[in-house]
């Protein structure tokens, strides 16, 4: 074989290896190999959790999200399996209800440390809205200073009660229902109220 | 006086036949196209079809296999019968099949018609090159049936995109029923004239022994075919179901392909390289541009163009190398011709089984990073908590339609009711979860691109120049 045939016989195939690595090679540097979905974050570790929302739901929002993470850690799975776990099974488990109430109580105390949870003078209005309660009595809590109802309602008191007295397991049921769901919360919300007015009387006298 | 006559009758005769050629490399051309020319059409065909991506899969593995196993017996009667019927009634066959096709109201029926459309297709693509070799001689015939038959496997996918796209899933069937109507009476008229030397060829067949057919460019032909199988088929599906790109977008798209196998050839011509040559740097590419799709960094169109140039260019350098390589100085002509034909087509339905129950698999696996991923987003989106639930509400009950496919969110989010300053943190979010299931997706393609890229490079292996051990 000539060396000009020898030439033509690797010609074609160096050339075709040239640009099959230059190809490779823009591919590898744009990355190419890590176009994958996000992976999951690690429900131990700090996340920063904000909302978009104000008052009573901006608030709820942020402790669902801390307590689905503290949840997820205890359980050992991510934060958004837990999610789509109890958003698809009818039935959570009990270890499931148990790392719920656990992760939302951690939750508000981690808000209470941070010093945003605000003070129930400022969440008063809001839930009055909403409370099965006469209009009368509504009227009179409205009329009550500010500094009054801070002093006898603590935020974290009324959310630690609400979130020990949350049926956790027909809440997570109603998910689809807003109105069942919403009328169940402000039922737990005005006993959790009035458990900690009573247990303020109580400390008073 | 009739001289003048017999001069006309035979310029008529000329004619005729002139246009008879066309007519018979476009049949073959949409036979060997009509093994990939549904691949654009199987998400349409799914949708009003119904059915699973692997039954899906067996409107494509049907057709070939069935053409794989009938091709060298139909070439074999060919070489022995008269071909000129035989031929005229596969085209005929073909026609009425393709018709079938398109009227077919369930997934068994199209594939049923499927299986008779190759058994047609199998006596039309050997008749055709027996008929092209009696019209224009032996060199230019063989030729014409090897560029049409590369022609239409480069071409199907795109012409079966713009079709379904811009007409029906129908319209790739019905489109062919004419050209090969027209084709019957051509294939007659040919074969009148061309009876007296197939007469004469047939008693050389018979009298010639039997060679055996080439083992090393039709076992390349086999592993290439399947690698160019994922190619096609993969690509189109990631495009089409995957990325959710229109099937007209994808056929333009994967247009890419049959352009750079056109200029492959004369480019190869003109570095006057030795067709091993041509054919090593056409598996590499192939392989090459497997790999590359396997690496994708995004999910724009740009990104899938080197790829496929890289697999047209492979495609061209090599398909016909291998096909003149399996028929050279091979007799008969025609037998041998039903080896390679039964070679490609095995190959498609070898890479179908091995790389379709791997992607299906991993499209399934998929399934939970994307489902994962998105509700990330959805928790973490700047919108109003009721709004996050709504959507959670609209997604899932999308996932559950779409039937574990790649789902279409947009509904989910038209039907939110938000306020307007919302509206652009809800378009963004679609943005992000969109690309998230595009990520899903393209990874859920690339062991399937891997292994058929590994096919590629394997089909280098017959091909490769080994020494024989001299024995004294």
């Amino acid at each position: 074989m000539t060396s000009a045939a020898k030439l033509r016989a690797v010609a074609l195939p160096v050339v075709a290896a040239a640009l099959v690595s230059g190809v490779l090679g823009v591919q590898i540097a744009n990355g190419g190999g890590d176009f994958t979905p996000a992976r999951s974050a690690s429900p131990c570790a700090h996340r920063a959790v904000t909302s978009v929302s104000t008052g009573i739901e901006g608030l709820t929002e942020q402790l669902v999200l801390l307590g689905l993470d503290g949840a997820a850690c205890r359980l050992h799975v991510t934060r958004e399996a837990l999610a789509l776990d109890l958003a698809q099974s009818r039935t959570p488990t009990d270890a499931q209800v148990d790392a719920l109430r656990a992760g939302l109580l951690e939750a508000v105390d981690r808000l209470k440390a941070e010093g945003r949870l605000p003070p129930a003078s400022t969440l008063t209005d809001e839930a009055l809205d909403s409370a099965d309660l006469n209009s009368f009595v509504k009227a009179a809590i409205r009329a009550l200073p500010d500094s009054l109802i801070n002093s006898v309602l603590k935020t974290d008191d009324v959310l630690r009660r609400t979130i020990n007295g949350l049926d956790l397991r027909s809440l997570l049921a109603n998910l689809n229902d807003p109105d069942q769901l919403s009328q169940q919360i402000n039922a737990t919300v005005t006993k959790a109220v009035k458990d900690a007015l009573v247990a303020r009387l109580r400390d008073l006298l | 006086m009739r001289s003048m006559d017999t001069r006309d009758l035979r310029s008529e005769d000329v004619r005729v036949r002139r246009a008879a050629v066309p007519l018979l490399a476009l049949t073959v051309g949409f036979v060997l196209a009509d093994s990939a020319i549904v691949t654009l059409a199987l998400p349409e065909i799914l949708r009003r079809l119904g059915g699973t991506v692997p039954q899906a899969a067996w409107v494509l593995i049907a057709f070939n296999l069935v053409l794989a196993l009938v091709v060298v017996p139909a070439a074999w009667v060919c070489g022995h019968r008269d071909p000129v019927p035989l031929c005229a009634a596969g085209i005929a066959v073909f026609a009425g099949a393709s018709s079938a096709c398109a009227l077919a109201g369930s997934m068994p029926v199209l594939i049923a018609a499927r299986c008779v459309q190759a058994l047609g297709g199998a006596f039309a693509l050997v008749g055709c090159l027996e008929l092209l070799v009696a019209t224009i001689g032996e060199r230019r015939g063989i030729a014409c049936w090897i560029a049409a038959g590369v022609i239409g496997t480069a071409v199907g996918p795109v012409a079966g995109g713009l079709l379904t796209e811009t007409i029906s899933w129908q319209a790739v069937f019905v489109v062919q029923v004419p050209v090969a109507v027209l084709a019957v009476p051509a294939a007659l008229t040919v074969g009148g004239g061309a009876a007296d030397r197939g007469a004469a060829r047939r008693g050389a067949v018979q009298r010639a022994d039997m060679q055996r057919p080439a083992v090393a460019p039709n076992v390349s032909l086999v592993l290439l075919s399947a690698a160019l199988t994922a190619a096609l088929f993969l690509l189109v599906l990631l495009l089409v179901e995957g990325w959710r790109r229109s099937p007209a977008i994808a056929a333009l798209a994967v247009s890419v392909v049959p352009v750079a196998a056109f200029v492959a050839t004369p480019v190869a011509r003109r570095a006057r390289a030795a067709p091993r040559a041509e054919i090593a740097a056409g598996c590499l590419l192939v392989a090459g541009g497997l790999a590359a799709l396997a690496l994708l960094p995004s999910a724009q169109l740009a990104w899938t163009i080197a790829p496929q140039a890289l697999i047209g260019l492979g495609l061209g350098l090599s398909l016909d190398r291998l096909t003149v390589d399996a028929l050279r100085d091979r007799s008969p002509r025609v037998m041998h011709a039903g080896w390679t034909i039964g070679a490609r087509h095995a190959g498609v339905v070898l890479g179908l089984a091995i790389l379709t129950p791997v992607f299906t698999a991993d499209l399934r696996n998929a399934q939970v990073p994307a489902q994962e991923a998105i509700t990330a987003l959805v928790l973490d989106a700047p919108l109003p908590a009721d709004d996050k639930i709504a959507l959670a509400r609209g997604l899932s009950d999308q996932l559950t339609k779409e039937h574990g496919r790649v789902p279409d969110l947009h509904p989910a989010f038209a039907r939110l009711q938000l306020a307007p300053a919302e509206r652009p943190a809800a378009d963004q979010l679609e943005r992000d979860l969109n690309a998230q299931l595009e990520r899903a997706a393209t990874q859920a393609f690339h062991d399937s691109f891997l292994i058929a890229a590994g096919l590629a490079l394997i089909a280098l292996v017959p091909m490769l120049p080994l020494r024989r051990r001299v024995t004294t």
